[in-house]
């Protein structure tokens, strides 16, 4: 075991490398570059801009070097810790994302909580007692949440809030504590807002989670061996705990890594709707907006996570089965 | 127009005289307690000698924080719509003329090439140092020269080929020289982009240059940044880019003053008071009226929506003003206790078809080019149709150009070939060579091929693709087969460099004041002169790149460069009209439905909104219709 | 059935035996048949032609069908007319006297060409007079009947949307199963491939598509393009589950037993150790499909849904996320119920088919 995880940590500087390059090369081939995206935006919105100042500025952000110079240029940076510098904002771009990674660390690992208590005994209840009334109404339920897209459940309800219970739309803090330092009160705030985007964005994975738990239980429930276990007199609970959760587990442990990329990337435009103050609005402006720095960072971040997480996940899968080697 | 103007005059009359003797000046209470608290002058040094009264409808009271929405991706223009546009010279509230505003007064030579502006003595920042001649200098002679700092300087100051010259006559009195006779000055000086003179304070943002601070290499350090033009911008900002509302510390002559600046991060924008803000009401009251703002961050529009019916805004004119939300707005109005504010429109046509006189399909572009084409499907156009659907049966049947109450209004540019008539549309096509028709009734080129047109619009764009849709299927009634392409913004942009798509859509600007956006009319606009951009560039580089546009567009160039240069109003006014009937002739883009009022929102306690507000760019609204003198009522 | 019947009874006869005593099942199996039917004939079984649009029915309201005109069966709905409020400009319908519009089976109406081939005029339900209209759902922004837009709209959502969760799922099992069974240099290379893809954005990626697409293509094969990418991301969490298990059961006995008995490993994988996690193929693959079919939705805000006029659900959908409709169209939310729909029919068949497969069912 230890040897694999030396070898597999030993890989992943050459595999990141490789990733930065594909990554860097796909944001270089969208159309346009950061000043004609610029000057796109505000011709968009009915406003005009200097030609000559978006000249000047494609010259000073050396966006009319190669690729491979630009590339070049920031990745010898990053080497060195200086992950580049936001044409948009005109700030370090390890500034802009360090303050977003933190809210979304907490809105991710807590709807990973919410999702995981939801779903899990659910989806056990589920199997167990497979063809109830129960079960029917979580299957619907389950299915009916898949089926709207997240962001139209997002407005809708938003819609809901608004209007019937004057709530306030989105974001993650009341306006007298969205700039104050942390405080009690600060938290009590967060707390207050945070379970809207919490239900909205944990509703459809929660929805999976129940479906995957049930069917993947219902393939250890018929098995021998939980006949056997039976047959030896064990408590159902003690039965259902001790094997076939304990095998159940295994898909949530394979992609376990990827939960927080995914609320990165996957929850992008959710996150947009609900106005959530997380990385993923960010990077989707950056990316659309060609602000190749940051949304390059933010890649590399993500894909370092990736990695990090598919060997985490690697690990935890040996440690729950122990019929499970790496050689 | 009339109507309109009176409208706003009686909401807000302005005056531009000083108070008489020895005034009395008022200020908010808590600068009072300031003051009181030895932190702050007392108002009346702080105010110019010879403050700007505004005479407002109704004097006001102090206080309250007025909250409004701003996207988070690139809307730094929504701050300077409400605060940032404090200009030597200012729209009045109807958007008829230029009248004084950072500048007192002004005179101009006999031939337009010099201006000398009379500044407010005693005017100050907001950090409290004097607004003097020097800082205008500064900009013109020091900034606007520097090949570092501006590759080549603004075109708006560039006249005859030559940039604008500043001369200091005394500390309140400077003289803008040109090479050539420029009568629009005052009325560039009111737009967003004529701001510059204004903008940097010489005494902070001097720092930031070699010529003035030897130890500049220890800031660039200490920030981090590559040079000093860099640095320079993101201390004290440009016209419009985000890092203007980045720095709390840098002065202004602003109403409010950043407190939490517009960042990456920002889930809202703090402003406060500008405690030396240079304008006072009729009775002495130190405007502005409000404490502060609170600029909500909100990314999506619908969300913005959401927060505005909610009532959670007390003012919203931006981004939410599409006709198609007036419905919603009106449900909740009364409930959320807002009401409707009236926008009046400063585009002219709602949605105009821009026909690409220089596609690079070899297949369409021939017929693009063809104005017998163009006419028969604008007589193949249902545009009551698209009226009643896509702008709510608000507008009318329309081309472009400007609007019937604008001085240049000109018949034929806004109602040629407007009547739906696919009869005569049939018999032009039949006659210009389409005449044979396949299997399903689709025209065929003489060649024997389809004719396969597209339209491109922006996926944001909901008007111009409901507008493609029908558009779709009443051109199929005339054998045309029209394709939709809806795409992202930076791919709507990118296939209008390349000259790659047949025919754009989008509001065609225009229709008050015509000459500040002339882009519909002549190929101007660099990226959305949608008619050709390689016409625009064969303009804008004296025939060097791109292509050589028709006679007609030629000769509407030679003749806006003619006015521009113009030193006598008559014969610039014969010029502009003239360009009118060219682009009646040249007919390159069809308008659908005149531009229709639009609504945004504000709070029933906000007091002195002038009824309607013109919407636009070069009006930046809300900004002129002087948000220092509303105010909250109990 | 006798009992010398059933011993005799082949694996297949079984199977569907007992598949057939699964009530759910079955009516998950009508509701899917039912709905590739309608997906076929949409034309003809959609009242009206689905991209007409009527500046005067805009918004208009679902109408309540009535059976019985007095005590006579005669279907019809009450007409209603458009009355614009002039300052709010809500769209408001106002009953039309006591105008009804009688509805008939079989009735001439809209032309349409079936399949693109056959030209035809009847539809299988609609208005007595063809001038008339009849909004069971309900009409969009344009006037148009949001019933005939669905059923036109469940041809594309059906086909295309299923094809690629195929795709998806032939490769995740395979990949994944390879990865698994093998262990070693396979997996390692495997899982390097699958963290590359997990790692790639997917935005510039859509924007350089968007970009490189011909324009001449119809919208349908642009849609069934950009679901082929979907697929081609799409198989890697499947593979990376299938992998997990097949870690873990290529130790067991059966598995060895199978080596013993000289099985071929595609036989060992395909036949012995995939059924042991049919379950969570069924679910993974229903809960793919609401993702494939509204995968669409999410990508229109870069201008690659589909194009108008297309329809789809996803593209359905797409037209009502906004506040006006919410608020004031809420009707237009329906193409997510056939969606729902769908995925629970899907649901309940697998569910079915997967209990009538399993040797160990009690």
């Amino acid at each position: 075991m230890g040897r694999f995880i030396v070898r597999r940590l030993a890989g992943m500087v050459p595999f990141i490398i490789l990733v930065s390059i594909t990554v860097f090369m796909l944001i270089k081939l969208t159309p346009g570059d950061f000043v004609s995206n610029y000057a796109a935006a505000l011709a968009a919105a009915g406003e005009t801009v200097d030609d000559a100042m978006l000249a000047s500025m494609r010259s000073r952000y050396g966006l009319d070097q190669p690729w491979l110079v630009q590339y070049w240029d920031w990745i010898s940076g990053v080497a060195v810790g200086d992950f580049g510098y936001s044409f948009q904002w005109q700030q370090p771009v390890s500034g802009l994302i360090g303050e977003r990674m933190g809210l979304t660390l907490i809105l991710s690992v807590s709807t990973l909580l919410f999702t995981w208590s939801v779903a899990l005994p659910i989806g056990v209840y589920s199997a167990v007692r497979r063809y109830s009334i129960g079960d029917y109404l979580f299957t619907f339920i389950g299915f009916v949440g898949l089926a709207v897209p997240g962001f139209l459940l997002a407005l809708v309800l938003m819609y809901v809030g608004v209007s019937v219970f004057h709530a306030d739309v989105g974001g993650l803090f009341s306006s007298a504590y969205a700039d104050a330092p942390w405080s009690w009160a600060r938290c009590v705030d967060l707390a207050q807002h945070l379970w809207i985007p919490i239900i909205i964005l944990g509703t459809s994975g929660a929805a999976s989670l129940i479906r995957i738990m049930r069917a993947n239980l219902l393939d250890q429930l018929h098995q021998p061996y939980v006949d056997t276990a039976r047959a030896k007199g064990l408590s159902e609970f003690t039965l259902l705990v001790r094997y076939p959760i304990r095998v159940a587990l295994n898909p949530f442990v394979s992609t376990l890594g990827w939960v927080l990329p995914n609320l990165v990337s996957g929850a992008v435009i959710i996150s947009v709707v609900l106005n959530l103050p997380t990385a993923g609005p960010l990077l989707l402006q950056a990316l659309l907006g060609q602000d190749q720095y940051l949304a390059g960072a933010f890649l590399l971040l993500l894909c370092s996570l990736t990695v990090i997480g598919t060997l985490l996940s690697d690990i935890l899968l040996a440690l729950l089965d122990p019929r499970i080697r790496f050689q | 127009m009339r109507q309109l103007t009176k409208l706003a005059m009686l909401a807000v009359a302005i005056g531009c005289t000083g108070l008489a003797g020895a005034a009395e000046y008022h200020e908010a209470p808590a600068m009072a307690e300031l003051v009181k608290g030895g932190k702050l002058p007392p108002v009346a040094e702080r105010l110019p000698s010879a403050p700007e009264v505004v005479q407002v409808a109704s004097v006001g009271r102090y206080g309250g924080s007025l909250r409004s929405a701003i996207r988070g991706d690139g809307d730094h223009n929504a701050i300077l719509r409400l605060v940032g546009n404090q200009g030597l010279t200012r729209w009045d509230p109807a958007y008829t003329k230029a009248v004084p505003a950072l500048a007192a007064s002004w005179t101009v030579n006999a031939n337009a090439t010099e201006y000398t502006f009379k500044l407010r003595p005693g005017a100050k920042w907001s950090d409290g140092v004097p607004f003097t001649a020097d800082d205008i200098t500064f900009v013109v002679n020091d900034l606007f020269t520097d090949k570092a700092f501006f590759e080549s300087p603004p075109s708006q100051y560039v006249v005859g080929g030559k940039p604008m010259r500043a001369e200091k006559i005394d500390d309140a009195t400077v003289k803008l020289i040109f090479a050539a006779p420029y009568l629009r000055l005052p009325d560039v000086l009111a737009t967003p982009l004529g701001q510059h003179p204004t903008l940097y304070a010489k005494h902070y943002c001097s720092q930031f240059m070699p010529k003035y601070n030897p130890d500049l290499p220890k800031l660039l350090a200490a920030a981090k940044q590559p040079d000093w033009p860099t640095l320079f911008r993101q201390k004290c900002g440009d016209i419009e880019i985000p890092a203007r509302w980045g720095n709390p510390e840098k002065p202004v002559m602003d109403p409010w003053v950043l407190q939490t600046p517009y960042g990456g991060s920002a889930t809202q924008v703090l402003l406060r008071r500008n405690p030396y803000f240079w304008q006072v009401d009729q009775a002495g009251n130190q405007l502005p009226y409000i404490d502060s703002l609170t600029l909500k961050v909100i990314s999506d529009v619908q969300a913005i929506l959401l927060a505005e019916i909610g009532g959670q805004l007390d003012l919203q004119v931006r981004h939410t003003n599409t006709i198609n939300n007036k419905p919603v707005l009106a449900q909740h109005a009364k409930e959320a206790g807002y009401v409707l504010q009236e926008l009046t429109p400063t585009d002219s046509s709602a949605m105009g078809l821009w026909f690409n006189q220089s596609a690079k399909n070899p297949k369409t572009r021939e017929w693009l080019r063809n104005r017998e084409f163009r006419q028969a499907l604008s007589l193949a156009m249902d545009r009551d149709e698209i009226n009643e659907i896509v702008f709510l049966g608000q507008g009318k049947p329309w081309q472009i150009g400007p609007l019937p109450t604008d001085k240049f209004y000109n018949a034929r540019l806004g109602t040629q070939y407007i009547q739906h008539d696919p009869a005569a549309a049939n018999a032009i096509l039949d006659r210009i060579g389409l005449a044979k028709k396949d299997s399903n009734g689709m025209r065929l080129t003489p060649a024997g091929e389809k004719l396969f047109i597209s339209i491109d619009a922006m996926v944001v764009d909901t008007a111009a693709i409901d507008t493609a849709e029908l558009l779709k299927k009443q051109w199929a009634a005339v054998g045309i087969e029209l394709g939709i392409n809806t795409m992202e913004r930076s791919l709507y942009y990118e296939k209008a460099q390349n000259a790659d798509y047949d025919i754009g859509t989008y509001a065609v600007p225009g229709g008050m004041n015509p000459t500040l956006d002339p882009r519909g009319l002549i190929a101007t606009h660099t990226l959305d002169s949608r008619q050709s951009i390689p016409w625009v560039r064969w303009y804008a580089t004296g025939g060097k790149q791109g292509e050589e546009p028709t006679e007609g567009m030629k000769e509407r160039m030679r003749l806006w460069d003619a006015w521009k240069q113009a030193s006598d109003p008559a014969e610039a006014e014969r010029m502009v009209r003239r360009i009118m009937d060219l682009a009646a002739d040249g007919f390159e883009v069809m308008g659908t439905v005149q531009a229709v009022t639009t609504f945004g929102s504000r709070s029933v306690k906000l007091m002195n909104v002038p009824e309607k507000i013109p919407f636009g760019w070069d009006y930046p609204t809300p900004a002129p219709a002087l948000l220092q003198q509303f105010y909250f009522t109990n | 059935m006798m009992a010398g019947g059933l011993a005799t009874a082949s694996q297949a006869k079984l199977t569907w035996l007992r598949f057939r005593r699964h009530r759910m099942a079955m009516v998950g199996l009508g509701i899917v048949l039912l709905m590739y039917l309608v997906a076929l004939f949409a034309e003809p079984v959609a009242p009206f032609n689905p991209d007409k649009s009527n500046a005067r029915l805009v918004f208009h309201p679902p109408q309540m069908v009535q059976f019985f005109d007095g005590w006579a069966f005669s279907p019809h709905v009450l007409a209603y007319r458009l009355a614009r409020d002039p300052v709010t400009l809500q769209p408001r319908y106002v009953a039309d006297g006591s105008r009804k519009v009688r509805l008939r089976f079989f009735v001439a109406g809209d032309p349409y060409k079936l399949w693109g081939l056959f030209d035809g005029t009847i539809h299988l339900i609609g208005p007595e007079n063809a001038g008339d209209t009849v909004f069971i759902l309900g009409a969009d922004r344009q006037g148009r009947d949001v019933l005939s837009r669905m059923i036109h709209g469940a041809r594309a959502s059906l086909s295309i949307g299923l094809v690629g969760v195929s795709i998806s799922l032939v490769l995740g099992i395979t990949l994944g199963g390879l990865s698994g069974f093998f262990g070693g240099r396979v997996d390692w290379g495997v899982q390097r491939v699958i963290e590359f893809i997990i790692s790639l954005p997917t935005i510039p990626i859509w924007l350089a598509l968007a970009a490189i697409l011909p324009k001449e293509w119809s919208p349908m094969a642009i849609y069934f393009t950009i679901t082929l990418i979907i697929s081609l991301v799409g198989w890697t969490e499947l593979a990376r589950v299938v992998r997990g298990r097949f870690l873990a059961l290529r130790g067991d006995s059966f598995v060895t037993a199978a080596w013993l008995d000289g099985c071929s490993q595609g036989r060992i994988i395909f036949r012995h150790m995939l059924p042991s996690l049919t379950s969570h193929i069924i679910a993974a693959v229903t809960l793919a499909i609401p993702n494939m079919i509204l995968a669409e939705t999410a990508l229109s805000f870069l201008g690659l849904g589909l194009k108008p006029p297309a329809i789809s659900w996803g593209a359905l959908l797409r037209e009502a996320q906004n506040v006006q409709s919410i608020a004031a169209a809420p009707w237009l939310l329906l193409p997510g119920a056939a969606v729902a729909l769908t995925v629970l029919a899907l649901n309940f068949l697998g569910d079915g088919l997967r209990d009538a497969a399993d040797p160990y069912a009690h």
